[in-house]
Formats: C-alpha cells, structure tokens, sequence
C-alpha cells in the first residue's frame, strides 16, 4: 500500500509540474482540444486513483474540477480566465496535498469547499472578464508536440552509485595500465586491455549522461509564473520559449530554476510597461518576453529578452550616489557599461518602490553571485526604452569546470578559470606592490587592487622559493577585482569538481574538491569566499581613475596587450595577440591537406583554412593556434609555442609588410608580430566547409582503383565523395560525376551535372578523347576545380 | 536487542559505536591538510575514488591534535550523503552486545559530555557508547564558531 501510495504521490507531482504550461497555453487557445484532454485525463486519473487509496480530499478536488472539464469539452461552458485561475487552484491545492502526504505531515487544513465553489460560480465572476483577458499569456513553444520517449523512474542514489562505480573502475584501469607499462610488452594482453579501456570510457560516457536532463524543465514553471504576475499587475505578455530540447547537469538544472525565475520576475515587474503605458510609446500593447537555450561549445547558452523599457542608468547612478558609493567626478567620468555594471551592486535597484515582486532586496547581485558560483556569466545588453536581454552562460556540467591548479605553501589548490582575469609575475614591471599598515595594495597598470596572499587567507606558512611568486587578478562574485599572491600557477585542467563535506565547506573559502589523476584530493578556491575571509574593502573601483591613468599612459607609457610567443616552422620567432587565440591544440598532421591552392586542416568535420600555407609536416602531431576573429577561425600550424609576453599594443617599430605588422622587442629579443589584419583578409573569403560543399559522385564504385586510390585522394582534397551514382536522388548541378569506364557517359548526361572522365592509359585515345590520365593529378584537379563553376 | 557494537579506542578512552553508523574501518594513507580549519579537520583523503573528510576526533574531543604518526586507522561513515574517515587509536572488535546500551553512571570528563550516549559492556569492561554524526554535528559547530 505504502509504495503504490509514493508512486500515486510522485507521479502525481510530476504531472502537475508539466501541466502548469499547459493549462496556461490552453488559456491562450481554448480551443485547442489536445491540452484540454490532456488537462482532464490528469484529473480523472488522479480521482481513480485516490478512490482506492483512500485520500477523500483528492478525490473531492479532482471530481469538481473533471465536472468542469468536462462541461468544457462538451461545449456546454466556456474556458474563460476565471475558470482557469479556478483550475489552477486546485491543482496547486492538489500540489499542496501530494507534498504534505509525501512527507508525511498532517494535510493542511483548509477549505477545499471556496476553491470548488470558484470552479461552479461562473456568473458571479463575469465582471472581472473586462480586464481579465488583459492578462492572458500567450505561450509559443518552438519544439513543438513532442512525443516522450520511453522512461523508467530510478532512484538518483542507484545513478550516483553508478558513477562512483564508473570512477572507481577508471582508477583501477589507470593503475592497471601502470603495471602493464612496467611489464614487458605482450601485445595480445595490451591489444585485451584496449579493449577494456575503450569499454571503460564509454561506459563512463554514457553513464554521464544520465545526469542530462533537458532545459525544459527549466521552462515548465515559467508560463504559470508569467501568467499570474500579469494578471497581478495587470500586463500583458507574449511568452516564447526556445530551445526546451537542449540538455544540460540535472544538477545545474537545479542551480540555474532560482536566477532565471528571478530574471523573469524583475522583468515582468520592472521591465515591460503597462498596456496603457506601452500604446502610449507606440509599442504593442503585449510585452514580448523570450526565453531561448541553446549549447555553445561547453556552455549552456540562455537569452532571457523582452522588449520593456530597458534599464535606466542615469537612476542606477542617482542612487549609487544616494547611497554614498560613487562620487559625483567618478560618476561623470564613467562609461555607459560600466553604469550598467551597478545593476550588479548590493543595495542598488532601479525599482521606485519595493513591490511584492521583485525589489525585496534580493537583487541582481545575488543572481550573478549565484551564477558565478556555478562557473556561469552573466551579461547585459541594455536598449533603454526598448528592452532588455540578459544572457547567461552557464557550464554544460556543475561537475567539469576549466580550473587552475596553484600552489602556496606546499599545498595544491584549483580556481575555476573563469575567476581569474589575469595572472602576472611579481616582478613583472607592471606591477607595483605597496604595503601600508599591513594592507598591501597591487597597482597593475595603474589599476589599484586589494592584494592578499593565498597563504596568509588560510594561515599558512610561506615556502621560501627562489623564482618570482604568482600573482593572479582574481574577480569574485561581487565583481570587485582582487589581487592574490600564490607561490605559482601550475597547469590549467579540466577539473572535475565534487562537493565538499558541509564541515570545509563551512569554513567559506573552498566551493569544492577535486580528485585528480594523482590520487591526492584538491581543494577548489571559492573567490568571492576568500575576499570575504580577508574582509576586502567592497569599493566600486575608481575605474575613472584608471581611465586617467591611461590617458597618461598613452602619453607616456605604452600599452601592452598580452601575446603569444612561438616558432615558426621557417625558425624565427614571432608574436600573435593573446585575445585572437582561442586555444593551441595538438593536431595530427594527416588532418593537414591542401585543395585549391591552399592549405586547410579538417577539424571537427569542418575544414579550416590554414593561415600560414603549411600543409605537410614530418612529425605526427602538430602544434596548432586555433584563431578566431569572432566569425571566422583559422589554424596556424607553428613549431613550437614558447611563451605568453607582455607585447606593446603597437610595435615598436611598424613595418607592415604582408603578414607582418612590425616588429617588437621583449626581454632584448627582435620578434616579428604578426598583423591579425592582414592574417584574416588573406583567408579565402567563404567559408571552406560551403566550399567543399560540392560533391564528386564516382560512377564505378565497384573498380579497386577507385576506391582504394581516387577517393582518397578526393577526400584529402576536401571534396565529398559519392559512391556510385543516387539511384533515385536527386543530382546537383554543382556535383562532379567521375568515372573511368566508357559506358557511364551517358547515364552522367541524363543527371545533368558535369563530368569528368579518367583514362588509364597516359595518351589519349584520340584528339576528341577529352579524358584525363588518371594519375595526372594536377589536370584532374584542374578539371574538378574548373568544373565547380 | 542484540545490536551489534565496534570497540575502539579513541583519544585514550575505550568507545563503541553501533555498527549500522559504520561503514569500514580503514588504514590512512596520505592525508592531504585543508588549511583555514579547525584542528578537528585532519584533511582529505583518496579511498579509491572517493573522498574522505577526515576528521580527528581526539583534537574536537580533546582539543589537542594527534601527532601524524599516531594517524592510522579511521572509521569510514557516509553521513547525510558525505563521506568522513574518523581517526581512531585502535579497533579492537565488533560483537553483539545482548543487554544494549545502559545508562551512563559516574562523572564524565566535561569533555567527553557532549559525545556520550551512554554505556555499552565488554568482557566486563564498560565502554562508552558515542554517535559519529554527533562528532560531524560538532565540528560543523566548531568550525563556524
């Protein structure tokens, strides 16, 4: 009885969860029969099953509220907002009851009989129906119908049993492969624990994503909210949610519900204007609020935008000021983003007056702290008086972050990456460390930070070493920049991060722990927490100051910009800035072809022009910078990455020739920098992969030398090879049909597209032969080429 | 009632622990410290691919640390779904105890007041009956004191 009961109650609750949107649309459209069948069927499954459960309350709600529906569905009565809002309550009353039950508390004695009596008394509520309408939500949800796939229910302890399980196999693999290596060879028991390996990494791929859960969840309570603080503050909105279908970390499911709600409420309360107000600007009467997800990379991408009035700055500065944060000459020498950053600052909100909504004093700042704990970002793009778009940029994974491993004291310590903006030698010339009545202060050029060293915050001793210590800029959550001196950065890793027992947690500079390949546990550093336990002044920077600083700078000094130190393959010595490298990888050097002249690198399915022409190398693997101008990327193959330098925003001396900018001098040497500029403009001007786009179909798939030698040699060249010819498909004119027999001309000329005809022989049969010898490698190029256009 | 119990020593001083709150005994290996905590937090360690908060219970006990070379056996215990290794000198035996747990009798050191549930009987010698999570509980207590 007792478990029927758990499964009644949790399916119950589930259903619930994902019908709060439907009942909203089915508002919206009270025609539309599919939600309202699928309204009631949860109503008449919930009265079954409680009949014999025995929960009477139950049963009593859910009868009243099927008598309804099912009036509805026989046309006898309308959906109007009253009804609705009736409906609704009884089902969160029914939530209400599932939760109480569940937990086993007492059920909450309430009167059920007001909330029937509000689903019966139609007439009574007619006068409302005049503004009523005006809150309707309109929900578009671009996925669409979409049908479940099939599920079972699990218990998380048994998934997270799974995963340690994982884990624990992959230890014992890696210490397994460490005893192999010891051994001599034996290939067959190496080829037996490949195999094993390859298992083993699978397993624990797919056994990460049973952590996946899709976005939609994220979404479901969304179109209730929305709906019910419009009819409470009388607005009208258009909700759109986008992109439902994405997955990310259940976990992180969890940690982004409470941000977005918050997002959402401030800008229905503060964001959109009232009808009136809105047909006043001209704008349509309904505010449009979207919600869109998408995945980037190793980030869950989400958009929330309306299109209200934006955010005010000149009041964010008002009342900075009031609040004697800001100065007035700061305030007059600030730019426009970073007045926009104040949203972020405790105490500071737009809002006039405290509404019940939003403006409790929970304000922005603790929505971007609580997504910079998960390693997320937030950003604004701010169109006063037309709207507003938030976007947060959140990890695929709570568990995976990009992190730094430092060291101080003898100990090692991870730091998410995304906290740290930059890192500097102490005896880097930018920086000046000054001590005053034991505060000490790092002016990185002309920037003055709060500085702490990481062993003092953790009562630490200081390890004497002999090269310079580390310095890091670290920002925490509460967007003050700090200093912090560790004894060295060491390495940059995925980490994949655990949550700390409550007891270190406790002590509120940690935010997690790491167990890496090494078997040593490792603490992750939580940013904001350090600040806090070396109780930082919380200033907003005197970024006008630093402003100033520049401008002197710029007279006297030089800017410097952070850049790449590396070897080109020709032997000299050049420089990149930092910001166009999205990262250096290893690459196998049989990804490197060349096709039209120029050489490209086939990369995650797409091909990459290669910016500097090598195309052929001797070793296996090549040293890569992945390059990005924001649109396009490009690879640059170099021989040897030295290091990252402080390079002069422009070169001491200019000589732009070719690739080249000009030339810098770092630590005494002459390095060539190169000229990102003209490194782009000389990347073909479309895109490669469209380039490759066309097809050669080759006619005589069955021939050896055709599959073994020509569409090799075609696929290196970039092209996408077809064997045979599409039965019934049809053909593109841009395709290129090959062939090397007689017989195929024909059934070519029939699809209508070019073709090319390979001879084996090196003559040609005779002066109409239009064939090509099949190895002339650069004619058949030429021919694919010409016939592209 | 025959519940069966764990003797141990800890911090000089004979204790049981009911055998449901535990999960394994096991040798310490390398203890990697945490800085910033109490004396109670002895650091973290690797138990495959888990990992322990372990704690020494005899510096919340006796506010004393043990020296490292006295760290080698802790009691594994999963405590509101965190793993915690707690140090202990020795572990003698786990056995039933069919008269249960009896009432503490006599003056407890002040210091070992807020641990003691009770007593539990040996081979004639009394032992005092002590909760893990009682210890987890308090050096959560001391730490954000």
């Amino acid at each position: 009885m007792d478990e029927l009961l758990q499964e009644f109650i949790s399916e119950t609750q589930e259903t619930l969860e994902a019908l709060a949107g439907e009942v909203v649309a089915w508002e919206a459209d009270p025609t539309d029969r599919d939600r309202l069948d699928a309204i009631f069927r949860f109503f008449h499954t919930v009265k079954g099953s409680c009949g014999f459960l025995n929960l009477p309350r139950f049963e009593r709600l859910s009868h009243a509220a099927e008598d309804v529906l099912s009036e509805i569905r026989a046309d006898k009565r309308l959906a109007d907002p009253a009804t609705v809002s009736a409906v609704l309550g009884i089902m969160d009353r029914i939530a209400e009851l599932a939760e109480a039950v569940a937990i086993g508390a007492a059920l909450p004695q309430e009167n059920d009989d007001y909330l029937i009596a509000a689903l019966t008394e139609k007439e009574a509520s007619a006068p409302d129906e005049g503004e009523a309408p005006a809150a309707s939500v309109a929900v578009a949800r671009a996925s669409g119908g979409q049908s479940a796939p099939r599920t079972i229910r699990l218990p998380l302890s048994l998934i997270d049993q799974l995963m340690n399980g994982v884990s624990d196999m992959v230890l014992a693999r890696n210490e397994l492969s460490r005893k192999l290596r010891e051994r001599s060879g034996d290939p067959e028991l190496e080829s037996a624990f490949e195999r094993l390996s390859t298992c083993v990494a699978d397993m624990r791929d797919a056994i990460s994503k049973t952590r996946m859960q899709r976005v939609d969840r994220l979404f479901t309570a969304i179109p209730r909210m929305v709906r019910d603080l419009g009819r409470d503050l009388g607005k009208r909105i258009d909700l759109s949610l986008e992109g439902g279908d994405v997955e990310m970390d259940r976990e992180m499911v969890e940690m982004v519900v409470d941000p977005l709600t918050h997002i959402v409420r401030n800008s229905i309360d503060h964001g959109i204007e009232t009808p009136e107000r809105r047909r006043a600007l001209g704008k349509p009467e309904a505010g449009r609020l979207k919600l869109e997800a998408r995945q980037s990379g190793n980030q869950i991408v989400i958009e929330i935008s309306d299109d209200g009035q934006g955010i005010d700055t000149g009041r964010l500065v008002d009342k900075a000021m009031a609040a004697g944060r800001l100065t007035p000459e700061a305030a007059a020498r600030m730019s426009e983003a970073e007045k926009l950053d104040l949203i972020f600052h405790p105490g500071l909100s737009t809002a006039s007056q405290v509404t019940a909504i939003s403006g409790r004093g929970v304000g922005m700042d603790v929505v971007r702290a609580n997504v910079e704990r998960i390693g997320g970002v937030i950003a604004l793009d701010n169109r006063p008086g037309c709207g507003l778009t938030i976007t947060l940029r959140v990890p695929l994974t709570l568990t995976i972050i990009p992190g730094l491993i430092v060291r101080a004291g003898d100990l090692h310590f991870a730091i998410p990456r995304a906290a740290v903006v930059e890192i500097l030698h102490d005896n880097n010339e930018t920086l000046n460390i000054a001590q005053v009545g034991g505060a000490k202060i790092a002016t990185i050029r002309s920037i003055r930070h709060s500085m702490i060293d990481l062993e003092d915050v953790l009562g630490m001793e200081r390890v004497a070493q002999s090269g310079p210590r580390a310095v890091m800029v670290v920002r925490s959550a509460t967007g003050v920049p700090f200093a912090m001196g560790v004894s060295a950065v060491e390495n940059h890793e995925e980490l994949v991060i655990r949550p700390a027992s409550p007891l270190v947690m406790a002590s509120g500079v940690y935010a997690g722990m790491t167990l890496p390949d090494n078997g040593k546990p490792m603490l992750l550093l939580d940013a904001a927490g350090l600040a806090n336990a070396a109780r930082l002044p919380n200033i907003i920077d005197d970024h006008a100051a630093r402003r100033a600083g520049e401008d002197e700078e710029a007279q006297g000094g030089v800017e410097m910009v952070p850049a790449l130190r590396f070897e080109e393959y020709s032997g000299e010595r050049r420089l990149l800035k930092l910001s166009l490298i999205e990262r250096v990888e290893d690459i196998d050097a049989r990804l490197f072809g060349r096709s039209g002249g120029r050489g490209f690198v086939r990369l995650d399915g797409r091909l990459v022009p290669v910016a500097n022409g090598h195309h052929a190398f001797s070793e296996e693997k090549v040293a890569a910078l992945r390059l990005r101008d924001g649109a396009r990327e490009a690879c640059y193959p170099v021989a040897a990455v030295l290091d990252i330098v402080e390079m002069p925003a422009v070169p001491d001396m200019v000589a732009m020739h070719g690739l080249l900018s000009g030339v810098a001098v770092i630590d005494g040497e002459h390095l060539e920098v190169i000229n990102p500029f003209a490194l782009f403009a000389a990347l073909p001007e479309e895109p490669v992969a469209e380039r490759s786009g066309g097809r050669c179909l080759l006619a005589d798939s069955e021939d050896g030398w055709t599959r073994e030698i020509l569409a090799p040699l075609l696929r290196q060249a970039g092209h996408d090879v077809v064997m045979g010819l599409p039965a019934d498909e049809a053909v593109d004119p841009q395709d290129v049909v090959l062939f090397t027999g007689s017989d195929a001309s024909q059934a070519s000329e029939l699809l209508g597209c070019r073709i090319v005809h390979l001879r084996a022989t090196p003559r040609p049969a005779g002066p109409q032969d239009s064939s090509i010898y099949r190895y002339d490698q650069d004619a058949l190029m030429a021919a694919l080429a010409g016939s592209r256009r | 009632m025959n519940q069966l119990y764990l003797f141990a020593t800890l911090a000089g001083t004979r204790i049981a622990v009911e055998t449901r709150e535990v999960e394994a005994v096991v040798k310490l290996t390398d203890i990697s410290p945490v800085p910033g905590m109490g004396a109670h937090v002895a650091g973290l360690s690797a138990l495959r691919s888990r990992v322990l908060t372990v704690i020494d219970v005899a510096a919340l006990v006796r506010g004393r640390p043990t020296p490292m070379e006295r760290r080698v056996f802790a009691i594994i215990a999963d405590i509101s779904g965190h793993s915690y290794g707690l140090m202990v000198d020795a572990v003698h035996d786990i056995c039933q105890v069919p008269e249960g747990e009896l009432p503490l009798r006599g003056q407890l050191d002040a210091a070992w007041a807020p641990y003691a549930r009770g007593l539990v009987e040996h081979e004639g010698q009394p032992y005092l009956l002590v909760s893990l999570s009682g210890f987890i509980e308090a050096g959560t207590v001391a730490q954000a004191a």
